[in-house]
């Protein structure tokens, strides 16, 4: 499938492959400083400090960077469209690894300068991604709900860039400006926007493919995404109470046709990475739910710190990885396939005991995380991040072993049925 | 997905076919069971696989990809239909000549796991491009000579 694009539409696998390395390093780098900042965590608002680099080495490092690798490289095959210019999709790599370097560092060391620099350049990486994404969709020929789905994240991603850049521009030159409207609508477009109408868009073909299971029906597809849509734009406009619960419909609806197409799968094993997918559901609706809750002033103490851990870290990172433990050795088996060689075995690119331990670790990270903002517990935040920056190790042992796997070969048959 | 070319839904049928017989075989052999029948079974469907199914997609369907600049698709493909010919021979002529041989079990695994893979990029791929480029004349031409 994939190489099928890559070859005929010379995408090369160093494309996508620098995407996923780079989201793996910067994994890393986040629950490190997360880590050596522990005691922060609990009474984090929001404001800049290693936090606030953390969070950004998250959304921008990891998911971000993430979403324009996989979207390179899947969008071409729902869209029957190839990527137009290799050269602007490894340019905006060159841009937004270092802008995201850049803008961490400036964040976690409360110098807005250097922020502002990393904000151009991850703003001028963003901008060459839409253009590419743009073209991509305005030729699409196939699979019309991934397509909607696109559009949608693209708009939010104009919305996210420019109140990104204003919320940049408060910092560096003092801009007067609604902070606590921008920054409501910037999490909002980048979380809900962006990232989430690309992975609720992609879901709806790649989970099933992944599964061997039929697609959810259009219908529901694009009334999730009109619920979807609705609910940010009341975000946008400050409306919590009724964003919040066209969201929940939104997320419901998501979560239950695609749990229904997983039980009319052809494959009995579901595989790896599918237990953190559905936990990452779990967290989607679980973040709106306390939305809603802080709407109606009926939420706990630290509610925002544990909205924002059950948005980035519970849905979107915990989503990102399951999905990543089978799209990578996937991936690397259909670019390495040839005629002398044979096509690799997906089974044997995939190390169950370490994506296993993978799971726990991240899974364990996350409830600490949250147990640590339930009760304000700075050591339950310090043993969340010590679990997280493990299992963001555990990570990346995992994709240096299907690089080095795929390069060395002699990959043996089976033993065990192979993931789906 | 829908397909509205009947060339397309037909090969649609036999996948869904093909992996709701392989998912039996990949989970009864996971769990240490036997059952000589299923994999006789799978080994006749293999073998109606392995010569018209694969070989209609490379004589038919491949060198039409080609034509409209999409050459690389059926290279890939059928590479893969080398490897699953070569590890289905094996497995066709182990389940006929010695059932009971120790090679057949991790034989059927690889063989389920690399028709799960085909199957779902054809799927992806394959089978969508087919909408694009045949036409109704053409999908009259190749529905007639598949069933032929």
């Amino acid at each position: 499938m994939f190489p099928l694009v890559a070859r005929s539409r010379l995408l090369p696998m160093s494309l996508p492959f620098r995407y996923f390395g780079a989201a793996v390093v910067f994994q890393v780098a986040a629950w490190a400083m997360l880590f050596a900042y522990s005691s922060d965590f609990v009474s984090f608002e929001g404001s800049l400090g290693p936090a606030f680099a953390a969070l950004h080495l998250v959304t921008l490092g990891v998911l971000a960077m993430t979403a324009i690798g996989a979207t390179l490289q899947l969008l071409p095959v729902a869209t029957r469209q190839p990527v137009r210019s290799l050269g602007a999709a490894k340019l905006a790599w060159w841009l937004l690894v270092p802008g995201v370097a850049l803008f961490a560092a400036g964040a976690a060391a409360f110098a807005p300068q250097t922020m502002g620099i990393g904000a151009m350049l991850v703003g001028l990486a963003l901008a060459i991604y839409a253009v590419l994404l743009a073209v991509n969709l305005l030729g699409a020929r196939g699979m019309k709900v991934v397509v909607a789905h696109g559009w949608g994240a693209l708009a939010c991603l104009a919305a996210l860039a420019a109140t990104g850049l204003a919320l940049v521009a408060r910092y560096e030159h003092g801009v007067a400006l609604d902070h606590g409207a921008f920054r409501a609508a910037h999490l909002v477009l980048a979380t809900y926007g962006f990232m989430g109408l690309l992975a609720v868009g992609l879901s709806s073909f790649l989970l099933p493919m992944l599964a061997v299971a039929p697609a959810p029906p259009a219908q529901i597809a694009y009334a999730v995404l009109a619920l979807a849509i609705a609910g940010i734009v009341a975000a946008v406009l400050g409306l919590p109470v009724p964003a919040a619960l066209l969201g929940l419909a939104a997320a419901a609806m998501h979560t239950a046709s695609l749990e229904r197409s997983l039980r009319a799968r052809l494959r009995p094993a579901l595989g790896p990475g599918f237990l953190l997918v559905r936990v990452s559901w779990a967290c989607l609706v679980a973040s709106i739910g306390v939305a809603l809750l802080m709407a109606l002033d009926l939420a706990p103490a630290r509610a925002a710190l544990i909205f924002g851990l059950l948005l980035v870290p519970g849905w979107l990172l915990t989503f990102l990885l399951g999905v990543l433990q089978r799209i990578v050795p996937f991936l690397a088996s259909v670019h390495y396939s040839s005629a002398a060689r044979g096509t690799p075995l997906i089974s044997a690119l995939t190390p169950a005991p370490l994506l296993a331990g993978h799971q726990v670790l991240h899974l364990a990270a996350l409830g600490a995380l949250l147990a640590a903002a339930l009760t304000g517990e700075a050591w339950l935040a310090r043993a969340g991040a010590a679990a997280g920056l493990a299992g963001a190790l555990a990570f990346a042992s995992f994709f240096a072993f299907v690089i080095v796997k795929v390069r060395h070969h002699g990959i043996q048959p089976p033993h065990q049925p192979a993931p789906a | 997905m829908e397909f509205n070319r009947h060339i397309s839904r037909r090969l649609h049928e036999e996948h869904d076919a093909t992996l709701t017989l392989w998912g039996r075989v990949e989970a009864t052999l996971a769990a240490g069971k036997s059952d000589p029948a299923l994999l006789k079974s799978a080994a006749a469907s293999l073998a109606h696989e392995l010569d018209v199914h694969f070989d209609f997609e490379e004589k038919e369907l491949f060198p039409r990809l080609a034509a409209f600049g999409e050459a690389d698709i059926g290279e890939l493909l059928a590479e893969e239909h080398t490897t699953i010919r070569s590890a289905g021979r094996r497995f066709i002529e182990l389940v006929r000549s010695d059932p009971g041989a120790a090679e057949l079990k991790p034989l059927a695994l690889e063989l389920a796991e690399r028709l799960f893979s085909h199957v779902q990029k054809e799927e992806m791929s394959l089978l969508p491009m087919l909408e694009d480029l045949v036409d109704e004349e053409a999908d009259g031409e190749l529905t007639a000579a598949y069933t032929s």
